[in-house]
């Protein structure tokens, strides 16, 4: 308290000192006023006053030497004290610093990105207010994001209270044409509340009008600053210009501010209508801004209430919907928070071992400056001043170490921001060091140097004078012993825990390298194109264009041959759905599967292994009859014993009678949806007989070459230029396609392995220095022991037992932890349980032999000590 | 941690003041002056001008609490109280000063 009042007044000397004239007026005139009282004429009563007072600018003075001299004469006293003492011995304090500056640097850029991505609020008006609306299923294959059926949202847009207005959007893509090449962009359709629930207005022009929702009004756009700039040379008189995207006609309303690209990375806003018919099944992420006097409780009270009453509604399966009222900000971080949160938690253990090594450090050194602090005992210092030394040296120590550390973390956030997947980390731009992540270094710092250099200072100063005087020298003290053999075990328990985590989600991604997809990857080259509507109205004029480019595809030189399929197995998109068999069949209940629709040579590109029957052939027209292929999941599924070619069966929900189609061949299962999840059952329809644009405007084509794949990239870009300019070109060789699905889990395995390789060597450097020091410590009594005939071998074999019994004791400690903290990886580990033995098993050899191999260089040069020179040593 | 058992004055000054808020509970700093001279009979005069350093430092140290009231003629002034930690000290001073003061008696009646 006292302290706390000390700095305050040094903060507020202008307030201490106006306050102190009070003080001091006012005695002034009640003694003058008693003496009036008392008779004297004014002026001797103020004279009087005066007299008795004394000096009152001394005595003010003299008040304030009470706040200010006592802290910042002795704080820099003690400053540079501490100063003078680290320069003293340079090997400590730069090991030391270089130590801590590790710690701080991996948990500043941490921080860093941490702040960035959870902690800094959405760049829009009172972000806090705006909240996510769900009413989502939580459980099955498809885990939802966040969002309300449509009908849902148009229903509470009506009955709610609790938001001013909401809005819905929807995040997509389009093709840009008439503004420089061809190119994908992405897109958001919003309804015209949309930014008035954000309160951003537009830079120029204007936001949508609630009319410009209606078909007919709404070929309206809105340009993100960026892609105005990039596209449209920052035109500005662009608004009333009209752009392309996807073949359509949109008039420019207005450009939104720099900065603003919500939801994700949208270069277009357009206008969405949502649909009150009953089959309209969309479901979209909901967005509110919280009314001033009501909470996120009673919204969600309120929302509740709401779900409680409406019909059974799409899909019927109400019972597994669960009502949610969100920060805003879930949208985006929902998948990367706990990885953050698992970073967070790894680098605190690198920090907390760092710091277990300078509080050794200091211990030893605590050891060696006996004399010194028995000198400034004897002088006079009480032990708390002495305490208070020690205190600033290490933290002015663990300072240092976070300067160096924030340093370190310039250049840690930028590796580690290269290593994060593409689209891993959402606002990357707005990741840098601010002042919060400067404010947390710093704090951290103070912190930690005191807590670690609290425990040494209480130790240095706990002799009394009389202990130290009464002994010949410093003597190792059971308890100084045990206290570092206790710092060193935490150590390589903490270290232990780290690697463990490192090595489950290695061998958790090794497993995932080694899935065997169902198709090949290797030597295949992708391109992908999305035909718009207005370009190409029909399903005919699609197949029309994906027949042209696939005939020039099969022929380029270097291509062994060439496929297409509309949504390439393990991307974001799958069309699933049901099925209707033949004869009033039942399909069993829930059982969905994906529809690829595959160009004839589609199964010979991937290497997906026909099983019985044939593929489809360029016979397969719309005017054949309807062929299906199943795979053999498919099959067992639904017909088990039984032939499945021959079989009809229809993906219509109203089957016409030319719907049903023939099983015509089984093929292998392959991994649809993520390569971490079982192979999912699929019903293949010949791309030629698909009625629908919607199922064929999006296009992947797979062409297997003979060399590198790269090596036709090229042409493949031609092939296409050829057929339509006005296509965007996308390739990508497929093994990098696959890879990406694994992209996220590599970041986390790197940055894991990373932190937990640091933390082994820091641990390894604290064995080394403990043992190093005990060896330094005990040279007379191994003196002694040699020269009274024990063996060199005697002499490393009993500092060994020592190494050894930190060691296993730091390894049991730190396998019980693991056994308790690696279960918050368990989702993120394939195929590897959170208690893996083996790794267990692996991650403990591995520390155990580092340690004694830390342990082994002390114990060797203890075993050349030269008796005489040894017991001379006092 | 006493720092200024050696300066008796100031300890005195300190006793004086401790010993004067414990018996009457709030006052400001002129009225600590008066209570203390008439107690000692005028014997003992403070120097009003070290009483305010010594309350400053007495309120950093935690013996004494300090808010801005109102006097009994209508002006805003200091009051300070006594905390538990300056009753502790209180007595540790009292008794200190009691051994003190009968050493020294017991040094005049018999040397």
């Amino acid at each position: 308290m006292s302290w706390f009042n000390r700095f305050s007044n040094l903060f507020r000397r202008e307030i201490v000192d106006k306050e102190l004239d009070e003080e001091l007026k006012f005695h002034l005139d009640a003694r003058t006023r008693d003496n009036l009282n008392a008779g004297m004429n004014a002026e001797a009563a103020q004279h009087d006053a005066r007299r008795r007072l004394g000096n009152a600018t001394l005595a003010k003075e003299r008040a304030h030497e009470m706040n200010i001299l006592m802290s910042i004469e002795t704080i820099g006293r003690d400053l540079r004290y501490a100063l003078r003492s680290l320069r003293k011995s340079p090997g400590f304090t730069v090991v030391a610093i270089l130590t801590l500056a590790l710690g701080f640097g991996a948990n500043t850029a941490v921080f860093t990105v941490v702040n960035g991505v959870l902690l800094r609020p959405l760049p829009f008006p009172e972000a806090g207010r705006l909240f996510l609306i769900s009413y989502q299923s939580k459980q099955g294959i498809f885990e939802n994001q966040p969002g309300l059926y449509d009908t849902d949202y148009l229903e509470y847009e009506k009955q709610n209270r609790a938001f001013g207005q909401i809005a819905t959007f929807n995040e997509d893509s389009a093709t840009l044409t008439g503004a420089g090449d061809a190119a994908r962009v992405q897109t958001a359709t919003v309804t015209s509340s949309f930014f008035p629930v954000m309160q951003v207005n537009p830079a120029m022009g204007r936001t949508f009008l609630p009319e410009e929702e209606r078909q007919g009004n709404n070929r309206v756009a809105l340009l993100s600053d960026k892609i105005w700039r990039d596209r449209f040379g920052a035109n500005p008189n662009i608004l009333g210009k009209t752009i392309t995207l996807d073949g359509a006609q949109y008039n420019v309303v207005g450009i939104m501010p720099a900065g603003f690209t919500f939801p994700h990375e949208a270069a277009f806003w357009l206008p969405l209508a949502v649909g009150a018919d009953p089959g309209n099944t969309y479901i979209r992420p909901v967005v509110g801004r919280l009314r001033p006097s009501v909470s996120r409780q009673l919204a969600l009270a309120e929302l509740e209430a709401f779900t409680k009453h409406l019909s059974p509604g799409p899909g019927a399966i109400r019972e597994s919907m669960v009502a949610e009222i969100l920060p805003l900000n879930d949208l985006l971080v929902a998948k990367i928070r706990k990885s953050l949160l698992i970073f967070m938690g790894a680098v605190a253990f690198v920090l907390i071992i760092a710091c277990a090594n300078v509080a050794n450090l200091l211990l030893m050194r605590g050891n060696t400056r006996q004399r010194e602090i028995a000198v400034r005992n004897a002088l006079g210092a009480s032990r708390g001043r002495v305490i208070r030394q020690l205190l600033t040296e290490s933290t002015l120590l663990s300072l240092c170490g976070s300067i160096a550390g924030i340093l370190l973390a310039i250049f840690g956030v930028r590796a580690l921001l290269a290593l994060a997947p593409a689209a891993g980390v959402p606002r990357l731009q707005e990741i840098h060091i601010d002042a919060r992540v400067l404010t947390f270094a710093v704090a951290l710092g103070a912190f930690m140097g005191i807590l670690f250099g609290l425990v040494p200072a209480l130790q240095a100063t706990g002799n009394r004078v009389r202990d130290f005087l009464s002994l010949s020298g410093p003597t190792a003290t059971a308890s100084r012993q045990r206290l570092r053999g206790a710092l060193v075990i935490s150590e390589i328990a903490l270290a232990l825990v780290l690697l463990t985590g490192a090595g489950l989600m290695l061998k958790s991604f090794m497993r995932m390298r080694t899935v065997d997809p169902g198709f090949r990857t290797e030597n295949i080259l992708t391109m992908t194109v999305d035909l718009p509507d207005s370009t190409y109205p029909t399903a005919l004029a699609i197949q029309a264009f994906h027949a042209s480019v696939l005939a020039k595809l099969s022929n380029l030189p270097g291509a062994v041959a060439a496929g297409a399929v509309n949504w390439m197995p393990l991307q974001p998109a799958l069309v699933r759905g049901t099925f209707q068999l033949d004869g009033g069949r039942k399909r069993p209940r829930g059982y969905t599967v994906a529809k690829p629709a595959v160009s004839p040579d589609y199964f010979r590109v991937m290497g997906i292994r026909l099983r019985r029957g044939r593929v489809f052939t360029e016979q397969d027209l719309s005017t054949a009859p309807g062929v299906a292929i199943a795979t053999q999941s498919v099959a067992n599924t639904l017909w088990p014993g039984e032939d499945p070619i021959g079989k009809r069966i229809t993906l219509e929900d109203d089957p016409q009678p030319k719907d049903w189609l023939t099983i015509i061949g089984i093929v292998d299962d392959v991994r649809q949806q993520s390569l971490v999840e079982e192979p999912q059952p699929a019903i293949y329809q010949p791309l030629q007989q698909v009625t629908r644009p919607f199922f064929l405007s999006h296009m992947s084509y797979v062409v297997r070459t003979a060399q590198s794949p790269q090596s036709v990239a090229a042409a493949l870009r031609g092939v296409l230029q050829k057929v339509d300019t006005g296509q965007p070109v996308e390739i990508a060789a497929l093994t990098d396609l696959v890879d990406a699905n694994i992209a996220e889990t590599w970041f986390q395995t790197r940055l894991i392995s990373t932190f937990s390789v640091l933390a082994l060597f820091l641990a390894a450097i604290g064995i080394y220095g403990v043992l190093a020091y005990a060896v330094t410590e005990r040279t007379r009594e191994i003196g002694i022991r040699m020269a009274l005939g024990a063996k060199k071998s005697h002499i490393t074999r009993m500092l060994l037992k020592r190494t050894l019994v930190l060691v296993l004791a730091g390894v049991a400690l730190g396998g019980c932890g693991a056994l308790v903290l690696t279960r918050v990886l368990g989702k993120f580990l394939f195929e590897v349980k959170p208690n893996d033995p083996a790794t267990f098993l692996s991650v403990a050899v591995i520390l155990a032999a580092t340690g004694i191999l830390a342990g082994l260089l002390p114990a060797q040069r203890a075993s050349r000590v030269d008796p005489v020179v040894a017991l001379r040593s006092e | 941690m006493r720092t200024h058992t050696n300066d008796r004055l100031k300890g005195t000054l300190d006793l004086l003041v401790l010993k004067t808020l414990a018996s009457q509970g709030r006052m400001h700093g002129y009225a600590i002056t008066l209570r203390i001279e008439e107690i000692s009979e005028n014997v003992l005069r403070l120097e009003e001008g070290s009483l305010y350093p010594a309350l400053h430092r007495m309120t950093q140290a935690g013996w004494l609490r300090s808010e801005w009231g109102v006097s009994e003629s209508n002006r805003r002034a200091r009051y300070y109280s006594i905390s538990a930690a300056g009753r502790k000290q209180l007595a540790e001073e009292t008794q200190e000063w009691t051994q003190l003061t009968s050493a020294v008696a017991r040094v005049l009646s018999l040397a």
